[in-house]
């Protein structure tokens, strides 16, 4: 081979190796996605495309064929969920099976990306009332004479949600001293989260579902601020999704993969529940203190709970009128 | 054709000066390097290279930015005085509250576009081609009356720099309602600003219907406080005549708004302190800290103090007239009203989060260098500006006729 | 000779076993859990890791417990229910349950109980038993209805493999339902009502459902809460939150 024939032959596999280079697909796909409209704004045919692109990006990224859904709300249908703080037992399975099914960033040891979970199980304390504390009130001692003001009891945190546990980690739950309260997206019917957002990126959806289009939204994370249930979390980094347990089965609004920059939360696993199927977290918890239903069947299980248990909402004093219920038996 | 020329001779004269000139340019120089670097840092990991986390969302950007907008507004301070009470000594010099201004929004807008996580998308809120929710989102409000701030104060400055430039006269009919218009718009970008974090009805240090007055009590301290340092230094340096009386007035206004500060700082202590609701939380952990965590308390000590101070010093006549103590004054309230709206206000009210969690933010090394690049580049264009506009105020660039009849 | 080729047989198809099963193999190293996969209780709802149609295994499980987070086909491994004993009064072909029978550790219990039982097993008051430890600790003490139920309320004592209703009526240790709602009336209501309970598979109102029975996750010799403070068996929970970052701990949280 000579020297011409040579050089010539590296330029045709570095031209070859240039268009098969997968950073080109990604970038082509990247630019066309970074111009795309609001989801809720596209025609048929830009949804589809929108789509497309983002099959071919995530199979690409992930050596996977992903599908990406577009299942509109379903009619007739007002989504809720009602959960049984009585029964749960903290053992955090909801949050993990969350996590894996919508393919949430994991931790990651290099630090390139943080851990997302969209559930927090907090745990409760059930009081610790001692003899001794009764007359350790204030004033103490001096002034008790003109009795005490405040009791020796006070800041005894029973049931102060403020106040639980975030990170505990026993050998087995529930524990004799503890009782658990977990706490996700409410998918309020007046969500602060929505009214803030300077791009609406965020809204709530037919079914009652609030969503987030993660290509439209612009990170400044107004609604992390605004949310009363600290239900929402930001992709620091780039997400760190293990290749082998990439849930390939997503919604455009829901649980496909997101990117650097944007936000996300629990969306009642739009990719199951509007084909039919119970959310993740609803079929992991062991004890089946989740129940989820259509609010407007009265037969459904959501709204039988509402029925006959004693329900409640959880910072009721703020309005947002929560589609999650927590309830007694 | 004299509007060209303006500008060139504007910006000649703005980048040619001494030694001095040169080192500080170089020395914002320096970290605007940083910043370089920085920025380059969080666009392509992520906002991961910073410090913040899902509990603490909001930090030092957000902090900056809120401090800026309240310098920003308090040019309202230099102008109101001149045009309102057309109070001379300042009304020669109301164009440099208008350059604060001007920086002052340039540099929030660099703080807000390193607070996103995604600026790439800032088309997004273009109206038109992207989706702008107003009114219903109070940052779309934030977004106008900044954007609106920032033409006005330009075109204010510069229509009074180039008519200074070209001898022309001011045409008031122009002109007046611009700084009526300027001097109410003031008031509304950090009111704005205000509501964007009190509207947050899950943030009960936030939630207070005190914070946009007591936002702009404390910009008009901590305003004038830049201002007057920029005037000393200005007159240090420059021909530039800038008069005692116009710095004395500031320094009324400083001490004045400083007060009203400590006032409103302490309504508020006592206000939640007393009943000591779960919602004073934020500030027992700003004030004493919680559950062992500890970080912020210094930070509010340290700003008490230096306010307090700062107040009680200036509240003496003679003190307000040393210049040289005056200058450190102004020097520590800048620093004391940064310490108690930035890291006391915004910090402590993500802390803790809206579920009870107590976490502590530290700002990482690259988020610490764009901070410093921001307000670096933010003072360099300052000081072009100043640079330039003392030319044109003292005349020495002014439109020269024959000059212009020589250009083709 | 005959037994010599019986060998290589079983030698080649051990060895070959991995490549005709290589999507089992491939799932499971997929699902990396190295415990026992399980549903509710570990050790009493166990299951395996197999491929579905789809290719997908049938379960993904938690790698640092074992518990089964999601269901990939949520009817896999299932029967029809007995409607009639969960109180239905139609009988929609949405119910499905899991047999218990593969779970239970000694079943079929005709494997040693083949005889009817002597006099003295009759006895209906507590009194002490030699077998059976493992189930029931203390019989004295049965951790079931304060020593006025005994295994016999429940056992049939006729035919091991069943349970038997207070009327009689032989239940199926797959579908025990009936027999606990013959006292807990109140559950039962909310178990049909789908509001006691646990369900997997379609939400609406007629939807395909596996419902869970009584057992799987309740241990009917050990129902009285003890030292557990709830109905449940004790379980493993899954890792916490990793810390926030800047958080080198989380000692505050209990100060």
């Amino acid at each position: 081979m000579d020297r011409r024939e040579f050089m010539k032959s590296i330029g045709i596999t570095g031209a070859a190796a240039l268009l098969s280079n997968p950073d080109e697909l990604e970038a082509k796909t990247t630019w066309a996605e970074h111009f795309q409209k609001a989801f809720r704004l596209m025609t048929d045919d830009e949804k589809d495309q929108a789509i497309k692109r983002l099959e071919e990006r995530y199979s690409e990224e992930h050596g996977r064929e992903v599908k990406v859904g577009k299942e509109p709300a379903m009619d007739g249908v007002l989504f809720g969920q009602a959960l049984n703080i009585q029964k749960c037992i903290g053992c955090r399975r909801c949050v993990h099976s969350c996590v894996k099914e919508n393919n949430q960033s994991r931790h990651d040891p290099q630090g390139n990306a943080t851990e997302i979970e969209w559930i927090r199980v907090v745990k409760m304390e059930k009081g610790n009332f001692s003899a001794e504390d009764r007359d350790h009130g204030h004033p103490f001692k001096k002034g008790e004479e003109y009795g005490i003001s405040e009791g020796g009891h006070a800041h005894n945190n029973v049931g102060v949600v403020l106040e639980g546990e975030h990170y505990y980690e026993p050998k087995k739950v529930p524990e004799k001293d503890s009782f658990y309260f977990p706490i996700q997206c409410h998918q309020c019917e007046n969500p602060p989260c929505v009214k803030v957002c300077p791009v609406k990126a965020t809204y709530r959806e037919a079914d009652g579902v609030v969503v987030i289009d993660y290509n439209w939204c612009i990170g400044c994370r107004m609604c992390m601020g605004a949310c009363p249930y600290w239900a929402r979390r930001f992709n620091w980094g780039e997400p760190n999704i293990p290749k082998d347990d990439l849930n390939t089965d997503t919604h455009y609004l829901g649980n496909r993969p997101r990117m650097k920059g944007v936000v996300e939360k629990c969306h009642f696993c739009l990719q199951r529940t509007r084909k039919g199927r119970y959310p993740a977290c609803v079929e992991a918890c062991p004890v089946g203190a989740r129940k989820f239903g259509n609010l407007l069947d009265p037969e459904s299980e959501v709204r039988k709970v509402l029925e006959r248990k004693r329900v409640f909402r959880l910072k009721a004093d703020l309005n947002t009128f929560p589609k999650f219920f927590y309830y007694m038996d | 054709m004299k509007k060209i020329m303006f500008a060139r001779d504007f910006l000649m004269y703005s980048v040619k000066g001494g030694v001095k000139f040169y080192v500080w340019l170089l020395f914002l120089g320096f970290f605007i390097m940083l910043w370089g670097f920085g920025n380059f840092q969080q666009l392509t990991k992520g906002m991961i290279v910073t410090g913040l986390n899902d509990q603490t969302t909001w930090g030092l950007y957000v902090a900056n930015f809120v401090f800026l907008v309240g310098v920003a507004a308090s040019a309202v301070t230099v102008v109101f005085p001149s045009y309102i009470y057309n109070y001379k000594p300042l009304k020669d010099v109301a164009v440099i509250g208008e350059l604060v201004a001007i920086a002052a929004i340039i540099m929030s807008t660099l703080f807000i576009t390193n607070h996103i996580g995604r600026p790439d998308r800032a088309w997004h809120f273009s109206p038109g081609i992207g989706i702008f929710n107003w009114p219903d989102a109070i940052l779309t409000w934030d977004m106008i009356v900044l954007n609106v701030y920032l033409v006005l104060n330009f075109i204010c400055a510069f229509y009074f720099l180039y008519k200074k430039y070209s001898r022309g006269k001011i045409n008031k009919w122009f002109y007046m309602p611009l700084i009526y218009i300027s001097i109410f718009w003031a008031v509304s970008i950090h009111t704005v600003t205000a509501f964007m974090l009190n509207t947050m009805a899950t943030r009960p240090m936030w939630f207070h219907s005190i914070v946009p007055i007591k936002f702009i009590a404390s910009a008009f301290a901590a305003g004038p406080a830049f201002i007057i340092l920029a005037f000393i230094i200005i007159r240090k340096n420059t021909k530039l005549i800038i008069s005692d009386a116009a710095i004395n007035k500031m320094s009324e206004i400083m001490t004045y708004a400083l007060g009203i500060t400590l006032f409103l700082s302490f309504s508020e202590i006592v206000t939640e302190l007393y009943p000591g609701t779960e919602h004073s939380y934020s500030l027992k952990y700003l004030m004493f800290g919680m559950h062992g965590l500890t970080q912020l308390v210094p930070w509010f000590w340290a700003s008490v103090i230096i306010n307090v101070t700062a107040f009680i010093v200036l509240l003496i006549p003679a003190a307000r007239k040393n210049y040289a103590l005056l200058f450190y004054l102004s020097a520590l309230i800048f620093a004391g009203i940064w310490i108690e709206k930035g890291i006391g206000f915004i910090l402590s009210g993500m802390v803790p989060t809206p579920i009870g969690e107590f976490v502590e933010y530290t700002p990482s090394i690259i988020e610490i260098f764009n901070c410093l690049g921001n307000w670096a580049i933010g003072l360099f264009i300052f000081t072009l500006l100043v640079k330039g506009a003392a030319g044109v105020l003292t005349g020495e660039i002014k439109h020269d006729a024959l000059n212009v009849s020589n250009q083709p | 000779m005959n037994c010599m080729k019986k060998i290589f047989i079983i030698i080649v198809l051990t060895a070959l076993s991995p490549a005709v099963i290589p999507s089992s193999a491939v799932l499971a190293d997929e699902n990396k859990s190295t415990k026992e996969c399980y549903e509710s209780i570990e050790g009493r709802t166990n299951r395996d890791i197999e491929p579905l149609k789809s290719g997908e295994p049938n379960i993904k499980c938690s790698t640092a417990t074992g518990a089964v987070l999601l269901w990939g086909d949520p009817f896999d491994g299932t029967i029809p229910g007995d409607t009639a004993s969960f109180g239905l009064e139609a009988a929609p072909e949405s119910v499905f349950v899991r047999p218990r029978e593969k779970n239970l550790k000694y079943f079929p219990c005709t494997m040693c109980h083949e005889e009817e039982p002597g006099q003295d097993l009759q006895i209906m008051e507590p009194h002490p038993i030699t077998m059976h430890e493992d189930i029931v600790k203390n019989p004295m003490d049965l951790q079931h209805g304060k020593g006025s139920i005994w295994c016999f309320d429940c056992h049939n004592v006729k035919n091991r493999d069943k349970l038997i209703d207070r009327k009689g009526k032989e239940i199926s240790f797959n579908q025990p339902v009936k027999l606990c709602g013959g006292c807990h009336a109140g559950i039962l209501r909310d178990f049909r009502d789908g509001i006691h309970g646990k369900r997997i598979g379609m939400w609406s109102r007629d939807g395909k459902k596996r419902w869970w029975v009584c057992t799987e996750c309740h241990n009917p010799h050990d129902v009285e809460q003890g030292d557990r403070n709830s109905g449940f068996a004790e379980l493993s929970p899954e890792p916490a939150p990793h810390l926030p970052k800047g958080m080198t701990n989380a000692e505050h949280e209990r100060k």
